[in-house]
């Protein structure tokens, strides 16, 4: 099924131009891998994004740099490397996995991402509660596995949302499955009530 | 030596892909000072874009013979490489992670989803018709943006717009864009 809640214009135009942070622009590209229209999207803001480069005024290359990459050039050109047909959750490198209460457990991502940021996966069994936080900044999330339902919505596997400064919500999850989520927020967290302390406090997101 | 300078920037490419170094040194004077451009105004300190525009040249030629003129347009294929090289050296994080580039990895894998399939088939052509649907202004607003990571702020004064005018064009800019894709999909 095609998701329902994409990432906004801009957030997409700036993972296209490389121009999000390390860990956001991962959240964002979780989504895109699961969802066509937005690989089209994508595609169309690369080829905007050809047409200005080859606009750019120049930044001159140092003296020698030509020659510096063609002592390197090696002989012939390599073959492509293949597409990785595994799925985003299976090809993220995940640090252990901590278990935070029965049917919870939190990952941190092995990717390197700004001090402040926290960047990782969290799965929810069925009638748990998800942690509830309050964070300084933006909040990016892509299902990776199952449902959760908040104020927005319905959200389901390849859906992304975000939110900024935003408190008062409490996602519940939904169906039989797990819900599993990848995050990426940006300043400290500051966990609310008991299973979001354990979460990112015992678990060291 | 033939001259190569008259030649297109994707015969070049096509070129490069089958281990031409003279069609390499042309394409190298065209595209790694654009590319420097770029990487500076993504933020690299001078000497970090220096080695990283060199970096993605040497990227160019390693995996030029992936590229199919039929599907992008050099400067489309190069922008990705260029952004890839960013993404990967700078942040040392794992660019296939971040990005699944049609652009740029082999045509076939095993159990590849139907919409790849047709992702792969998506040609420039097609692309030049979903830009063509928007307006140069629209086409200005976007480019300001997200290319040169300017504040709205900066781009409204310099289009002398209103600063909630160009906040909602580059939103109806590309969100028409996405209107013609769903109409595809």
């Amino acid at each position: 099924m095609s998701p329902l809640h994409h990432p906004s214009a801009d957030i997409l135009a700036a993972y296209t131009s490389g121009a999000l942070e390390p860990g956001f622009g991962l959240v964002v590209g979780a989504h895109v891998d699961m969802c066509a229209l937005c690989r089209r999207h994508t595609r169309t803001l690369e080829s905007a994004s050809g047409d200005a480069l080859a606009s750019l005024p120049e930044a001159p290359m140092g003296a020698g740099a030509l020659e510096a990459v063609l002592k390197r050039l090696g002989d012939a050109p390599v073959a492509p490397p293949r597409a990785d047909a595994r799925s985003a959750l299976a090809r993220l490198p995940l640090k252990p996995r901590r278990w935070v209460a029965p049917g919870v457990w939190v990952a941190a991502v092995d990717t390197p991402h700004a001090a402040d940021n926290r960047v990782y996966v969290l799965s929810v069994a069925r009638g748990m509660p998800t942690a509830r936080h309050e964070h300084s900044g933006a909040e990016f999330c892509t299902v990776l596995e199952g449902a959760f339902r908040d104020e927005n919505g319905l959200y389901r596997a390849g859906d992304f949302a975000a939110a900024d400064n935003d408190v008062n919500h409490q996602p519940v999850v939904v169906g039989d499955e797990a819900c599993v989520c990848l995050f990426a927020t940006e300043g400290r967290l500051r966990a609310q009530g008991v299973l979001g302390r354990l979460a990112f406090g015992l678990a060291n997101v | 030596m033939p001259d190569l300078g008259g030649e297109g920037d994707e015969r070049l490419l096509a070129r490069v892909g089958q281990g031409d170094r003279e069609a390499f040194a042309v394409l190298f004077a065209r595209f790694a000072s654009k590319v420097k451009a770029y990487l500076l105004r993504l933020g690299a300190p001078p000497a970090v874009a220096e080695d990283l525009a060199q970096e993605a040249m040497l990227s160019l030629w390693r995996r030029a013979s992936s590229y199919d003129p039929a599907k992008a347009k050099a400067s489309t294929w190069i922008f990705v490489i260029a952004r890839n090289a960013w993404i990967d050296r700078l942040r040392r994080e794992k660019v296939e992670l971040a990005y699944r580039d049609s652009l740029i990895v082999s045509e076939e894998s095993d159990g590849e989803a139907p919409d790849d399939a047709a992702i792969r088939e998506q040609t420039e052509q097609e692309m030049r018709a979903a830009l063509d649907q928007l307006s140069e202004e629209q086409r200005q607003v976007v480019r300001l943006s997200f290319f040169e990571e300017r504040p709205h702020s900066e781009i409204a004064e310099q289009l002398n717009l209103p600063l909630g005018t160009v906040k909602s064009r580059l939103r109806l800019a590309l969100i028409k864009l996405r209107a013609h894709w769903e109409r595809l999909a």
